[in-house]
């Protein structure tokens, strides 16, 4: 192969014996840098400052598909080194497979943090309020999140069998009658006259809906139950005593344990959860789900939330609001980033990449290498510590 | 000309790397990220800075190696100095920056903070202690301050998970 056929001409500056392309790329990275550190910095300080941080399961995090994303951003880094080579030795063609193998490579990276924040959101995590129902601590607020969430799930099922043609009264459960006399807001419900079932009203049924008709009276089923033995007798105990409620407390966590269980603090602390089992301590005072009850993909125990995704109960997490703010911060900027790689990469397979584009091969291979920098220093921030 | 001397140092390039070179770089790469994830998971976590400090180690190695070898900065002259220095010092005048917000404060919270704060797992697991006034359901969850916020508090003392051996 000759590389005589095109002299590559540069201009050099005064200051520095290389491309003006080549400089460019050097400063913005050295911009990028300090937006970085920047970031990650804030992330360090805010995490060891924090009262608590919550442990991988409980915010489903996979280290395992951290360490996966990682090694296809290395290979993508080698790819595009290889289709520099190529690209120096005139072999154009070569040049552009191994493009194109970079593209695909960072595609694939994209994808698996797609399906990765796609197992945050369908459990409830979500960057920021107001979409985020994340509470840090299960007290009177996040109960009273937790009732406000109940009583829009009655009224939407309620509103909907209605639609078609079936009407519900609230089940006079001893607790919420005993306990709520004066209450305002249980009164929409608790008022309606009792019907012994749907089919008193059976003549405006719509036949066709039989099935979601029992669906939804199922759910209500469910929304019920869960009141009566979970958040009732919380608020019950609150009430009863409000200043030195110990008893409420306590059924607050249990309630707040229900909707989405944790697995008790920082993953370091794991080794000794597996040792305090192991010396037979009492499950009730440590908080930590017995391996018996976890499942899932990732380890998280199973809670209502998880049984019944349609609830989506407001969830209490401990710190989770900060990790959510920052993980997702992180990860996102990293990720825009990377997609930004991948649109240049697709840009460049419609280029002839021979010698005389060396230098535009080897600038967005900086870019890439510098999102590939970034990653190594996110994953064991984000995902190891 | 320039020209000229310019292609033949350009001819001299190509032959710095070479294939192998990038290949053993990501080879290395990928071993020094088995053996960040392998600490994560292993007895050295017990000591958390230990570990911290070992995956630090890792990251930093790894980072030099993409951007002495796959930047190609190992060959390139005296220049890469001139832009990469006052990055760095701005990166670590950016992190120094926030200590006085952050880490000088760290036992501090006001009370409006402690109000909505998460409960502090105490003493490594357990989240609830035994106290006098015990109810049947065990024992109460702890809050992270050491005392109950008075009128006109502006700051309270929290508590380090370390520190956390003595009775509330």
């Amino acid at each position: 192969m000759s590389d005589h056929g095109h002299h590559v001409h540069f201009e050099y500056q005064p200051a520095l014996p290389i491309s003006n392309g080549k400089v460019i790329m050097w400063l913005f990275l050295s911009t990028e840098i300090m937006f970085f550190a920047a970031l990650i910095g804030t992330y360090i300080v805010l995490r060891f400052g924090a009262l608590t941080w919550p442990s991988p399961q409980d915010v489903h995090l996979v280290e395992t598909i951290g360490a996966l994303n990682t090694l296809f951003l290395i290979i993508s880094s080698v790819t595009i080194v290889i289709a520099l080579e190529c690209a120096r030795k005139n072999q154009a063609l070569a040049a552009k497979g191994w493009v194109l193998v970079t593209l695909l490579f960072g595609t694939v990276f994209l994808l698996i943090k797609g399906y990765e924040y796609n197992s945050k959101f369908a459990h409830g995590i979500y960057p920021a309020h107001p979409h985020s129902p994340i509470y840090e601590k299960a007290d009177i607020y996040y109960a009273s999140a937790v009732r406000g969430r109940i009583r829009e799930l009655r009224t939407e099922i309620d509103t909907q069998l209605s639609e078609w043609g079936v009407t519900i009264a609230a089940p006079a459960t001893a607790t919420t009658e005993g306990a709520a006399p004066a209450d305002p807001a249980a009164a929409p419900a608790s008022t309606e006259p009792p019907a012994e079932a749907a089919t008193a009203a059976a003549e405006d049924v719509d036949p066709g809906r039989a099935e979601d008709i029992e669906r939804l009276k199922m759910y209500r089923q469910s929304l019920d139950d869960f009141e009566a033995e979970y958040v009732a007798p919380a608020e019950l105990a609150i009430r009863e005593n409000p200043a030195a409620s110990i008893d409420g407390r306590l059924l607050l966590e249990r309630m707040a344990d229900r909707i989405y269980p944790l697995h008790g603090g920082h993953a370091s602390d794991e080794h000794e959860s597996d040792h305090a089992e192991a010396e037979g301590e009492d499950d009730a005072s440590t908080h930590i789900v017995p391996a018996a009850l976890q499942s899932g993909g990732d380890g998280h125990a199973l809670g209502i939330n998880d049984e019944h995704p349609w609830m989506k109960l407001p969830i209490r997490i401990p710190g989770g609001n900060m990790w959510a703010s920052t993980y997702f911060l992180l990860t996102g900027f990293h990720a825009l980033h990377v997609l930004v790689g991948l649109i240049v990469f697709f840009i460049l397979l419609f280029i002839r990449l021979d010698a005389t584009r060396t230098g535009t091969v080897e600038n967005i291979g900086l870019y890439w290498h510098f999102v590939d920098i970034v990653w190594i220093f996110l994953f064991p921030l984000l995902y190891l510590f | 000309m320039t020209e000229h001397t310019h292609s033949t140092h350009h001819d001299e390039h190509a032959s710095h790397g070479g294939l192998g070179k990038y290949l053993t770089v990501a080879a290395a790469l990928m071993v020094l990220t088995a053996i960040s994830f392998w600490v994560a998971n292993s007895p050295i976590m017990d000591t958390p800075s230990v570990g911290w400090l070992v995956m630090m180690a890792v990251s930093v190695t790894k980072a030099m190696l993409v951007i002495m070898f796959f930047m190609h900065l190992i060959w390139e002259a005296n220049w890469k100095y001139v832009l990469t220095i006052p990055a760095t010092i701005m990166s670590v005048l950016l992190v120094i920056a926030l200590v006085p917000d952050i880490y000088m404060r760290y036992h501090q919270a006001t009370p409006e903070r402690l109000l909505h704060a998460a409960d502090v797992p105490q003493a490594k697991q357990h989240i609830f202690e035994i106290t006098e006034g015990e109810s049947e359901l065990g024992a109460r969850p702890r809050s992270a301050a050491r005392r109950l916020a008075q009128p006109g508090d502006q700051y309270i003392e929290i508590h380090d998970e370390q520190s956390s051996g003595d009775s509330h």
